[in-house]
C-alpha cells in the first residue's frame, strides 16, 4: 500500500492548523487523522474524504478556536483569585489616586482647573439651551397651538406677526377647524392708576376669554369661566396683585388704564412662568379695545395689519397645520379680499414651538445662536479633555517604573486601566463639583446680559442631574481611556528597566495632533470675535445717515393735536432745548409700518411696499437728514405732502429725483405730494438693506417727540422738561431716553453675543495655555539632560528656547491652516445676515494668528527659560 | 454551583470515559457512543462535551504517546475526577429515586 493515498486532503489540515487553538491542534488532527484511517478501511477512500470533511464542517463553533483557559494552566496561585474583582478593589484604587494626585501637585491642579472650566462652560450652556428650548413647552396640548401670521407677498415676502382684527372671527364661525380661537392686542406701556393714586407703567394684553383656555395661565382666585367675561372685567398677576395692594384682596378692586378704562379686579392669575414670552401681567376683555384704542381696530379692517394684534388658535385634533395652510387659510384670503388684494395678504400657522425661535416673527432668540453656543460648549469640553490625555499620556513614561513593579507583582492590564480611570474620575468629579458652584455663582451674570431669568439647581433639575452624569461619564472615557490604555500596554521588563522613552512615535503624533486640535478651536474662537467685534463697531460707529447725539426721545402718551402743540410751544422756550419734533418712530426702528404705494398718475399699485414715517416739518432738520432734492414738509396736522427717499425713487423707476416732485402719491390711502427727496439712511438696523420710505406729516400718529438739547445743562433741562411735560399730561409717566442708546438697543442681542463670545474665547485660550505649560513643563523635565549636555557644549540659552519654540511654532502654524478656511467661512455666514458689513481682511486672521502666537510663546517661554537657565552641573550629575 | 449540573449526552460521555478506562481518549469515546446509542455522533460534538467536562473539573486530561495510527500525534487521554464520580453517583441516586417512586400500573396503557 502506497501510504500516499491515505493522506487526508492537506488543505484541510492546514485549514484546522489556521484556525484551532495552539492547544487544540495536535488533539484534533490526530484524532482526524485516527478516524480517516479506520473509515478508509472499512468504506473506502471517497466516504473517508467526505466524513472527514463533514466532521471538520461540525468542528467549528467557538470553542474550537478559543484560547485555552488561564486556570487549566498550572499556576501557584489558588484558582479564584487570579482575576482581581474592580469593585473589591475599588478602594484601593481610591487610595492610590489620592496617593498620586498628591504626589504630582501641578498634574492634578492643572488638569483639575481645565477641566472645571470647560465643564464650568459646558453647564452653563446646557442651561441656557434647555431654557430656551423650554419655552411655552407647559402647555398642554401645545402641538395643536398655532399662531396665525401674515405673510404680505409684496416685491419681497414681509412676515408680521399680526393679523388684520376681523380674522379671529372669521376663523371661528367661518370653518370648523378650530377647537378654540382666541384673539388678544398687546399694547406695551399703559399707565395703569390706582384708587390710591399711585401710578405705574405696565403692559396691558387685550385677550379673548378663550385665550386661557388655549393657554396654561391658572388662575388662583376668582372663577376661571367668567375670567374676562364682563365688560370692566380685569386679571392680574400674583406678582401685580401683592405690588399694587400689598396683602389686601386684590379682587374687586379698581384700575384705571390710560385715561379710557375703568375696570375692576375678577380674577387673580399665578405668576407666569419664567419660560413664556407671554409677559403682559394684566389681561383685559378683548372688546375694550374700541373704548382704549379704537384706531387698532378701526372699522373690522382687512387691510391693515398690527403686529400686536394677534390670533391663536387650539386646532380640533386630527387636523393637521399643512391642511389649514393650504385650504382654510387661503380660502379666507379668497373671501374676504378682492382677486388683488387676495395674493398680497396670505395667512399662515406658526407652531407654538416656533414663536420663541422665529426671528422673522419677531422670535427671542435665534436657534442658530443657540447651535454656536452648543458646539462652543462642546469644543470647550473638548478642549479640556484634550489638555489632560496630552498631560497624562506624556506623564505615563514618567510612571512607568510605577508600572512596571505592579505588573510584577501580578497586576493585569484591566487593573491597571481601571485604576487610571478611577484617577481621572476623582479628578473629573473635583472639576465637576468646583464647575458646577462656579456656573451657579455665574448665573446671574448671564442672566443680566440677556435678560432673562435663569436658574441652575442640579438638586431639583433631573434634566440637568443627568447631563451632568452624562458628560461626567463621557469625560472621564475621552480623557482617560487613551492614558490608561497606554499605561496598562506596557511591557513590564522594558518599563522597570526606564527605557521608555516618549518618542514613541505613534504616541508623540497622537499628541501632536491633539495640541493642533487645541490650537485650532482657540484660533478659531479669536477669528470669530474679532470678525464680531469689528462688524458691530462697524454697525455703532457707521454713518447711518442722520445725526444721533444729543438728541433725547420723549414718548408722548396721547397724540391730540392740542395737546402736542401746547407741548411743543412750552418745550420751545426751554432754554437748554434747540429743536424740538414730533414723530411716530426715530430714524432707526425696526418698529415701522409699511404700504402700498400708488405714483402720479400711474393706474396700478407699485409692486414694493414702502415704508410710512410719521414726522413733522422739524424731523429732517433735527437730524441732519440731508435733502437732495426739492423741499421739507410744510407744517401741517393731516397727510398733504409726502418725502421720498432715494431707494424709493429707484424703486419708482425714476431718472431723476426732480421728476418725483410735484406728483401726486397715494400711499394707505392717503393722497398727498411729494415735495422732496432725502439721502438713504438707514432708518432700520443694518442687518437690512435700506428700502424705499416716505415721510409724511400725521399728527394723529406721532408717539414720540424728539429734544435736541444742549449737554453743557442737560440734567436742569431734563428736569424742566419733566415739570412742563407733567403739567400737559398729569395722568402719565415721564420717561425719557437718549438717541444713541436707541441705536444701540438694535445690536443689543449681538453686543450680548460678542461678550458670551469673547468669555467662551478667553477660556478656551486659557485651558490651552494651561495645558502646554503641563506639557512643557513635563519636557523640560525629560529633556533636562540633553540641555544640560547642549549647554556644557556651548549652546546658548536662545538656542535652548529654539529648541521648545521650533516645535509649538509648527504646531501652530498647522492649526491656522486648519483654522483659518473654517473661521472665514463662519464669520462670513454670520456676516451674511447683515445688509452692510465688513469684509473680513487678512488683518483679522493675522491678528488672531499673532494673538495665539503671543498667548503660546509666553506660556512656552515662561517654563522654557526656567529649564535653559537651569545649571548644567546640577541636571547632568542627578541620577 | 452550576458546574455540577450534568446535560444527559454530558452524562453519557462522563460514564464512557469512566468505562474506557485508561484508554478513554475522543476517537475512542466515540466509537464507543457510535456503537451504543446507534445514532452517529461528530467529532466536534465529542471534543466540546469533553472539553466542558474539563473546565467543570468532573475529568482530567494529560497526553499519552504518539502512535503511527495517529500520523505521529499523541492522544489525550481522559480520567474521571473525584468530582466527576460523584456527579455520576449523584445523577444515579436521583435516578434510582425517581424510578423507585413510579408504580407498577404508572406504565399501564
Amino acid at each position: 500500500m502506497k501510504p500516499k493515498t491515505f493522506q487526508p486532503p492537506r488543505w484541510a489540515e492546514r485549514l484546522i492548523g489556521r484556525i484551532a487553538a495552539s492547544h487544540l491542534q495536535e488533539e484534533i488532527l490526530g484524532d482526524l487523522f485516527e478516524l480517516f484511517q479506520k473509515r478508509n478501511r472499512r468504506f473506502g477512500l471517497f466516504a473517508a474524504q467526505l466524513f472527514y470533511m463533514l466532521d471538520i464542517v461540525l468542528l467549528i463553533h467557538p470553542r474550537l478556536w478559543r484560547r485555552a483557559p488561564e486556570k487549566v494552566k498550572p499556576s501557584l496561585y489558588p484558582a479564584n483569585s487570579s482575576t482581581p474583582n474592580p469593585i473589591a478593589m475599588l478602594n484601593n484604587y481610591i487610595k492610590v489616586a489620592f496617593r498620586k494626585l498628591n504626589r504630582h501637585k501641578s498634574y492634578t491642579v492643572i488638569n483639575t482647573v481645565s477641566l472645571t472650566m470647560g465643564i464650568a462652560c459646558a453647564v452653563l450652556i446646557f442651561s441656557l439651551v434647555k431654557y430656551h428650548l423650554s419655552f411655552e413647552d407647559f402647555h398642554t396640548g401645545k402641538d395643536r397651538i398655532f399662531r396665525i401670521y401674515s405673510e404680505l407677498h409684496g416685491e419681497k415676502i414681509a412676515y408680521n406677526t399680526g393679523v388684520p382684527n376681523p380674522m379671529g372671527q372669521a376663523f371661528r364661525s367661518e370653518y370648523a377647524v378650530a377647537e378654540t380661537v382666541g384673539r388678544i392686542a398687546f399694547l406695551p406701556k399703559r399707565v395703569v392708576s390706582l384708587p390710591s393714586n399711585n401710578r405705574f407703567e405696565e403692559d396691558i394684553a387685550f385677550a379673548d376669554p378663550e385665550f386661557f383656555s388655549i393657554f396654561n395661565f391658572p388662575l388662583i382666585e376668582g372663577s376661571a369661566s367668567h375670567a374676562l367675561q364682563g365688560q370692566n372685567a380685569a386679571l392680574i398677576t400674583e406678582q401685580l396683585a401683592r405690588k399694587y395692594f400689598g396683602h389686601s384682596d386684590a379682587v374687586g378692586q379698581t384700575l384705571r388704564i390710560d385715561d379710557s378704562l375703568m375696570l375692576q379686579v375678577t380674577g387673580v392669575l399665578a405668576d407666569l412662568p419664567d419660560n413664556t414670552d407671554f409677559r403682559s401681567q394684566i389681561f383685559v376683555p378683548f372688546g375694550n379695545l374700541q373704548r382704549h384704542s379704537p384706531w387698532m381696530v378701526e372699522k373690522d379692517w382687512w387691510m391693515s395689519v398690527n403686529k400686536e394684534m394677534q390670533c391663536f388658535v387650539r386646532l380640533k385634533p386630527g387636523i393637521s397645520a399643512a391642511s389649514v395652510n393650504t385650504t382654510v387659510l387661503p380660502a379666507i384670503s379668497n373671501t374676504h379680499y378682492d382677486k388683488e388684494a387676495s395674493k398680497y395678504f396670505r395667512f399662515k400657522l406658526q407652531p407654538l414651538a416656533d414663536v420663541h425661535f422665529n426671528m422673522e416673527l419677531r422670535g427671542k432668540t435665534d436657534k442658530k445662536n443657540l447651535y454656536t453656543f452648543a458646539w462652543i460648549g462642546f469644543f470647550l469640553v473638548l478642549t479640556a479633555c484634550v489638555n489632560f490625555v496630552n498631560l497624562a499620556t506624556a506623564q505615563a513614561v514618567a510612571r512607568s517604573r510605577e508600572i512596571g513593579v505592579r505588573k510584577a507583582l501580578g497586576s493585569q492590564r484591566g487593573a491597571l486601566f481601571w485604576q487610571f480611570m478611577t484617577e481621572t474620575a476623582v479628578i473629573a468629579t473635583a472639576a465637576l463639583v468646583v464647575a458646577v458652584a462656579l456656573a451657579y455663582l455665574s448665573v446671574p451674570v448671564v442672566n443680566q446680559l440677556f435678560e432673562i431669568n435663569l436658574s441652575i439647581n442640579p438638586f431639583n433639575d433631573t434634566y440637568l442631574l443627568a447631563f451632568l452624569g452624562s458628560l461626567l461619564v463621557v469625560v472621564v472615557f475621552c480623557s482617560g481611556a487613551y492614558p490608561g490604555l497606554i499605561l496598562a500596554r506596557f511591557q513590564p521588563v522594558v518599563a522597570l528597566k526606564g527605557k521608555l522613552t516618549q518618542s514613541s512615535p505613534h504616541g508623540f503624533s497622537l499628541r501632536k495632533g491633539l495640541v493642533v486640535g487645541q490650537f485650532a478651536i482657540s484660533q478659531l474662537l479669536i477669528i470669530g470675535t474679532l470678525v464680531m467685534a469689528h462688524q458691530l463697531r462697524y454697525s455703532q460707529q457707521a454713518n447711518l445717515g442722520f445725526e444721533k447725539n444729543a438728541v433725547v426721545i420723549v414718548p408722548v402718551p396721547d397724540n391730540q393735536t392740542s395737546k402736542i402743540s401746547a407741548l411743543k410751544s412750552e418745550l420751545n422756550r426751554l432754554s437748554g432745548i434747540e429743536n424740538v419734533t414730533f414723530f411716530d418712530t426715530p430714524p432707526a426702528s425696526d418698529a415701522i409700518g409699511r404700504s402700498n404705494i400708488q405714483f402720479d398718475t400711474r393706474p396700478e399699485h407699485e409692486q414694493f411696499m414702502i415704508s410710512i414715517k410719521a414726522v413733522d416739518n422739524q424731523y429732517v432738520p433735527m437730524f441732519k437728514i440731508p435733502l437732495l432734492a426739492g423741499r421739507n414738509l410744510n407744517p401741517s396736522d393731516t397727510i398733504r405732502e409726502y418725502l421720498l427717499n432715494e431707494t424709493a425713487i429707484k424703486a419708482l423707476g425714476l431718472k431723476t429725483m426732480d421728476d418725483a416732485i410735484g406728483k401726486a402719491a397715494t400711499i394707505n390711502g392717503r393722497r398727498g405730494t411729494v415735495v422732496g427727496v432725502v439721502k438713504d439712511f438707514h432708518f432700520r438696523s443694518l442687518r437690512t438693506a435700506i428700502e424705499p420710505l416716505c415721510m409724511t406729516t400725521r399728527g394723529e400718529a406721532y408717539g414720540s417727540c424728539g429734544l435736541k438739547i444742549n449737554l453743557s445743562d442737560m440734567s436742569s433741562t431734563i428736569a424742566r422738561l419733566q415739570t412742563e411735560w407733567a403739567k400737559i399730561y398729569p395722568s402719565s409717566i415721564f420717561t425719557y431716553r437718549f438717541m444713541d442708546e436707541d441705536v444701540e438697543r438694535l445690536y443689543k442681542l449681538d453686543n450680548v453675543l460678542l461678550r458670551l463670545i469673547q468669555a467662551f474665547a478667553a477660556v478656551a485660550i486659557f485651558v490651552g495655555c494651561l495645558g502646554l505649560y503641563g506639557l512643557v513643563s513635563f519636557m523640560a523635565t525629560q529633556k533636562a539632560k540633553e540641555i544640560g549636555v547642549r549647554k556644557v557644549l556651548g549652546a546658548k540659552t536662545s538656542d535652548v528656547l529654539w529648541l521648545f519654540g521650533k516645535e509649538f511654532l509648527q504646531l501652530l502654524l498647522i492649526a491656522f491652516l486648519l483654522a483659518s478656511p473654517l473661521g472665514w467661512w463662519f464669520t462670513n455666514n454670520w456676516l451674511r445676515d447683515f445688509a452692510y458689513h465688513i469684509e473680513p481682511g487678512p488683518g483679522i486672521f493675522v491678528l488672531a494668528i499673532m494673538i495665539t502666537m503671543f498667548v503660546a510663546f509666553f506660556t512656552v517661554g515662561f517654563r522654557s527659560i526656567r529649564a535653559s537657565l537651569a545649571n548644567p552641573i546640577k541636571t547632568l550629575r542627578s541620577e | 454551583m452550576k458546574g455540577t449540573q450534568l446535560g444527559e449526552f454530558e452524562e453519557v460521555v462522563l460514564l464512557t470515559v469512566a468505562m474506557l478506562h485508561d484508554n478513554a481518549y475522543s476517537v475512542g469515546v466515540l466509537e464507543v457512543l457510535d456503537e451504543h446509542l446507534g445514532r452517529p455522533v461528530s467529532l466536534g460534538v465529542v471534543h466540546r462535551t469533553l472539553q466542558r467536562l474539563e473546565e467543570k473539573k468532573l475529568v482530567v486530561s494529560r497526553f499519552g504517546e504518539a502512535s503511527a495510527e495517529r500520523g505521529g500525534r499523541s492522544k489525550r487521554l481522559f480520567t474521571v475526577t473525584y468530582e466527576g464520580e460523584l456527579a455520576l453517583r449523584e445523577a444515579r441516586r436521583i435516578r434510582n429515586q425517581l424510578w423507585a417512586g413510579i408504580s407498577e400500573t404508572a406504565f399501564g396503557h
